[in-house]
């Protein structure tokens, strides 16, 4: 049962729903460049499909099944060594939950509570630009950490793809562009709002009449939230102390790894070759940041293979897919189990994304290079 | 001459300016000069304002906390509200750009930074370089990161006083990023197998200490220098902004001192670990004496007198530069310095002459820097508008400008006169004395350095003291036309007189310009003067005859001249042999003695053509046999008189005997009185 790569097929997928879905959020933000009209105008044509029955189970589904991989994943690990990126995309992600429960919350339970209760962008930009601005910094922060929790996803899943060198340069500008071009939409569309609370009376009574309906369901929101938020703290707890629990178990009994060039470098069971070189500042190759995707990490087994946890479907699948010779082994998926492991990096430190793409390419191409290079 | 004079000139306008600077930043100002009957009143004056500067001090740490709630007040005030809201949002689109762009360069870049990061250095130079290389990398992006960041900030339009406060807080994230590339650059935080990396002389056990000071320093004084500065007028709150600055200066100082006392008492451990027999002398602790400086400073600031204490700090630190200058510099050239004196060691058993060449130029070039770049900051920290500096009515500040222009000019004919000497000496030293004990052996292809290296120093030394002679008159304000002027006359004069000198010494030039001889060569000029050339001076040329006189003669007076000892020779002699000898035969014996000739241990090696002989010419009973070989330059007696003794020796064994001074005459007969012809014969 291939598990590892379900679990990877079923994150990827849910967050490329996710992210769909607010791509085409902020499109309507950024549409507050023109007027607070045409945002409302093209809500519905921007949103109208995850109000499908459908659409509303893809989103909560893909939601739900996002942020348990995501604890799950934490769980899991075995060291906190991670690159810079992932360490960013990791706070963020933590950070998104409670940041967007109340805007998710008012926007699905509030016309159900009380039923007269229609959100539109006026009433809702009025609540975060006048009346309660607080939670227009809660908004802004959730729209800047999900964008770049899914942006780094998505740019660490695309380049590794050969298509990346095509489309690389239309998504790119994107990447920036969205959250760019939503932020200045949510300035401008405010400053229409403010406008009018000021200058438009009946808008003005309109929009308070609508807001004062929430006020008393709100009791009831703020507790399904709290309740909501009880239970992602206690389950963000307990992934953080499995974490924790098996980090120090493991601290009992430390294993020692050696490389080439005569360096050797100390970490704790269960962690892997990756792991203890990054641990260690030893450098090593890892263009996808130890998702197992791109194979540059991978190491030679000199001596101690039976001392690394045995092969794993994501590992099988990439190895054969770069061609590794019988011996090769992932350093981001082989676990050191126990002491005696010796390694040869294949793959020079400094490589880039070109590299995974077609290593044995790469490898004849610099062969030249990399062996005069870091001589020089 | 001239044309360096007006060089010199141009600088000189530069140093003034500079010196201009230090007149401002020394204590000297005229009242303090005129008013010498009060300084018990000066004294008092300062205590003064001392006591009032340390009171404002105090009454900032006072009232700051009741400040803080009001700014916090009206803070909470201002963002909770439609104007919060747009300067977020305006934030975080800022960030987003600024952030972005980094990330976009560093898409490209990180591949080349962690080519260079895998790169083992292989001498400590080779890991400056290397740091170069990541400096400009990283450089670039954060220079990308703070451009982006500013000019996007322009675009918007913030609500009031926001926009002040983002560029601030861009400048200083810049200033913390500033220190920790520089941390990472220089001290290189890490795990030992980084330590070839490493641009200071610090143990492993100090590198985390020391990155974590200079971290904490510029963190505090980015708060200290920018945060205080925004408060103070948009939220108008004067005593928050004076605490905080005493919270920064105060942590800088804990810093600094607590390190420092580390630092040292780490050394002090590791040098007792690794060397406990090679002891020294007790010294005064050199930490406690630096220490005293960072409290000195950190006091003068607390009781007021700010830009006093910026100028002991900028003193102290370029002193305390000077003083571990010689270490900094010199760690570089470590390995090389180690076996140079290995070497001169193992040569002559003594010091070594100098350290190597680059080492002392980048030295004094580094410690000029220094002074400069701390006269720099004190002109800065004094807002000395510099250009009214060297116009000063007070003749002794001008006249101290004047002798620091000197002192410099000095410096730059030190550092001169080191190169060239530096240069010279290693050179000389590495080609060696030429042909000790043998003036005949064939003279080295370096014998001609040696001639003229000696010549380049003196003359180089003259000049340069000549120069810096002028220039530091010139500096000083003393007319030098005149004596410039007068050196043109009398030169013109000395030249009509002594063109005889100036032919000599210009011919000599040209000889040795074009390499005619060399020290240890055998020249002939003319029909007499012949001889060994023994010494090269700055007019003659001194050649030993064969038989022992030493000829002296000018340059001007050599011509043509005959070196017998450039490359090769062929010698040649005639072998007058017998009528009836067999001519093949002894061509064939001749050929063998050459061949015999190569390996005998004397004169074999002196061989480049082996002797070989022919029948030359025959005479009335004689025939004559040319023989002749090639050997290197005066060697060609010897190979000669070896040559004559094995012949000698082969002929007698063949029975041939050389041909005899006597003529026989065969007289013609006729046929039948022949018999008895030769009977009686």
């Amino acid at each position: 049962m291939p598990i590892k790569s379900l679990l990877r097929t079923l994150r990827l997928v849910s967050g490329l729903i996710l992210m769909l879905f607010v791509v085409g959020h902020l499109a309507n933000l950024a549409i507050g460049l023109k007027s607070l009209e045409a945002m409302q105008a093209w809500l519905a044509h921007l949103m109208a499909p995850w109000q499908t029955p459908v659409g509303k189970f893809l989103l909560v589904g893909s939601m739900l099944l996002h942020v348990a991989l995501g604890l799950y994943s934490i769980a899991a690990r075995h060291s906190l060594a991670m690159s810079r990126t992932d360490v960013v995309q990791l706070v963020l992600g933590l950070c998104t939950p409670p940041l967007l429960l109340a805007h998710v919350i008012v926007m699905s339970m509030g016309s159900k509570l009380a039923t007269a209760f229609e959100p539109s962008y006026g009433q809702i930009l009025s609540v975060y630009w006048s009346f309660a601005p607080m939670l227009a910094f809660q908004q802004l922060f959730a729209v800047i950490f999900v964008w770049v929790h899914g942006a780094i996803g998505l740019y660490s899943w695309l380049v590794l793809k050969p298509v990346w060198r095509r489309i690389g340069g239309a998504v790119v500008p994107l990447l920036f562009g969205v959250p760019i071009l939503a932020l200045l939409g949510f300035a401008e569309a405010g400053k229409e709002v403010l406008d009018k609370l000021a200058n438009d009376a009946a808008w003005r009574t309109d929009i308070t009449a609508m807001v004062e309906l929430l006020n008393p369901v709100r009791a009831e929101l703020d507790a399904i939230q709290a309740r909501i938020l009880t239970v992602y703290g206690g389950l963000l707890l307990l992934a953080v102390a499995i974490f924790a629990g098996r980090r120090l178990y493991n601290r009992l009994t430390p294993v020692r790894v050696a490389y080439d060039e005569g360096l050797s470098a100390t970490g704790v069971r269960g962690q892997s070759i990756l792991d203890v070189s990054r641990l260690n500042g030893i450098p090593h190759a890892d263009v996808c940041s130890a998702r197992g995707r791109c194979g540059t990490c991978r190491v030679h087994v000199v001596a101690g293979m039976d001392h690394l946890s045995p092969l794993n479907d994501i590992e099988r699948a990439t190895l054969a897919r770069v061609g590794a010779d019988a011996g090769d082994r992932l350093a981001c998926q082989a676990r050191v189990l126990a002491s005696g492991v010796s390694v040869v990096r294949v793959l020079p430190a400094f490589v880039e994304t070109s590299a995974a793409h077609d290593s044995g390419a790469w490898m004849a191409d610099s062969a030249g290079d990399a062996a005069s290079g870091p001589a020089a | 001459m001239k044309r360096v004079l007006c060089e010199l000139g141009e600088l000189r306008g530069l140093w003034r300016a500079a010196l201009a600077l230090v007149a401002l930043c020394a204590p000297f100002p005229a009242h303090a000069l005129s008013a010498e009957s009060g300084m018990q009143g000066m004294a008092m004056t300062a205590l003064e304002s001392a006591k009032s500067g340390l009171a404002e001090r105090i009454q900032d740490l006072r009232m700051a906390s009741s400040e803080v709630g009001r700014i916090s007040e009206a803070l909470a005030a201002a963002v909770l509200g439609g104007e919060g809201v747009r300067a977020l949002t305006y934030l975080l689109i800022l960030i987003l750009v600024g952030c972005g762009a980094e990330w976009l360069y560093w898409t490209y870049a990180s591949a080349p930074l962690r080519v260079i990061k895998a790169t083992r250095a292989v001498s400590r130079r080779h890991a400056a370089r290397l740091a170069l290389r990541r400096m400009v990398l990283l450089g670039a992006g954060l220079l990308l990161f703070a451009v982006a960041t500013i000019a996007t900030s322009a675009a918007f339009t913030w609500p009031a006083g926001v926009h002040a406060a983002v560029v601030a807080a861009t400048f200083a994230v810049v200033v913390v990023r500033l220190a920790w590339m520089a941390v990472d650059l220089i001290i290189v935080p890490g795990p030992a197998h980084r330590a070839p990396q490493r641009l200071v002389p610090l143990l492993q056990g100090q590198v985390h200490w020391a990155a974590a000071c200079v971290l904490g320093v510029a963190l505090a004084l980015a708060i200290g220098g920018f945060v205080p500065a925004l408060i103070e007028p948009i939220a108008g709150a004067r005593h928050v902004a004076g605490a905080l600055r005493v919270l920064a200066a105060s942590l800088t100082a804990a810093l600094l001192v607590s390190t420092l006392l580390l630092l040292s008492r780490r050394s002090n451990r590791g040098e007792k670990g690794d060397s406990g027999a090679r002891r020294r002398l007790p010294q005064f602790p050199r930490a406690i004496v630096v220490v005293l400086l960072v409290v000195a400073v950190y006091g003068l600031w607390l009781l007021g007198a700010e830009t006093a204490a910026a100028i002991a700090a900028i003193v102290s630190i370029v002193i305390a530069l000077q003083l571990v200058s010689r270490v900094l510099v010199f760690y570089f050239w470590e390995a090389e310095i180690a076996a140079d004196a290995e070497a001169a060691e193992a040569r002559t058993g003594a010091e070594v002459i100098d350290p190597s060449l680059a080492p002392s130029i980048v030295l004094s070039v580094a410690r000029f820097i220094i002074v400069l770049l701390g006269l720099g900051a004190c002109a800065l920290v004094l807002n000395a508008p510099m250009s009214d500096m060297a116009k000063s009515p007070h003749v002794l500040v001008r006249l101290g400008f004047e002798l620091l222009g000197v002192a410099a000019l000095a410096l730059f004919a030190h550092v001169a006169w080191i190169v060239i000497r530096t240069t010279i000496d290693h050179r000389l030293e590495r080609i060696g004395p030429i042909n000790a004990g043998d003036p005949h052996g064939e003279p080295s292809p370096n014998a001609r350095l040696l001639t003229l290296l000696p010549l380049l120093r003196t003359t180089a030394a003259v000049s340069i003291l000549v120069m810096m002679v002028l220039s530091s008159l010139w500096a000083l304000g003393i007319e030098i036309t005149p004596l410039l002027a007068g050196a043109g006359v009398i030169g013109l004069a000395l030249g009509f007189g002594a063109q005889a000198l100036v032919r000599d010494i210009i011919a000599g030039i040209f000889y040795l310009a074009e390499d005619v001889f060399r020290v240890g060569e055998y020249i002939e000029s003319g029909t007499t003067t012949k001889g060994t050339v023994e010494r090269i001076t700055l007019r003659t040329v001194a050649l030993r005859h064969h038989n022992g006189p030493l000829h002296f003669v000018p340059y001007g007076a050599l011509g043509t001249v005959r070196n017998n000892s450039r490359d090769w020779v062929i010698d040649k002699f005639n072998l007058p042999l017998p009528i009836d000898a067999d001519s093949e035969k002894i061509r064939k014996m001749i050929k063998k003695i050459g061949i015999a000739m190569l390996d005998d241990p004397e004169v074999g090696h002196m061989l480049r053509e082996p002797l070989k002989g022919k029948l030359y010419r025959i005479d009335p009973g004689v025939k004559i046999f040319r023989c002749k070989f090639e050997t290197a330059p005066g060697n060609q007696f010897d190979v000669r008189a070896q040559a004559f003794k094995r012949i000698e020796a082969e002929l007698k064994a063949m029975g041939v005997k050389f041909a005899d001074g006597v003529q026989t005459v065969v007289v013609e007969r006729p046929p039948l009185l022949m018999d008895a012809g030769t009977a009686q014969a």
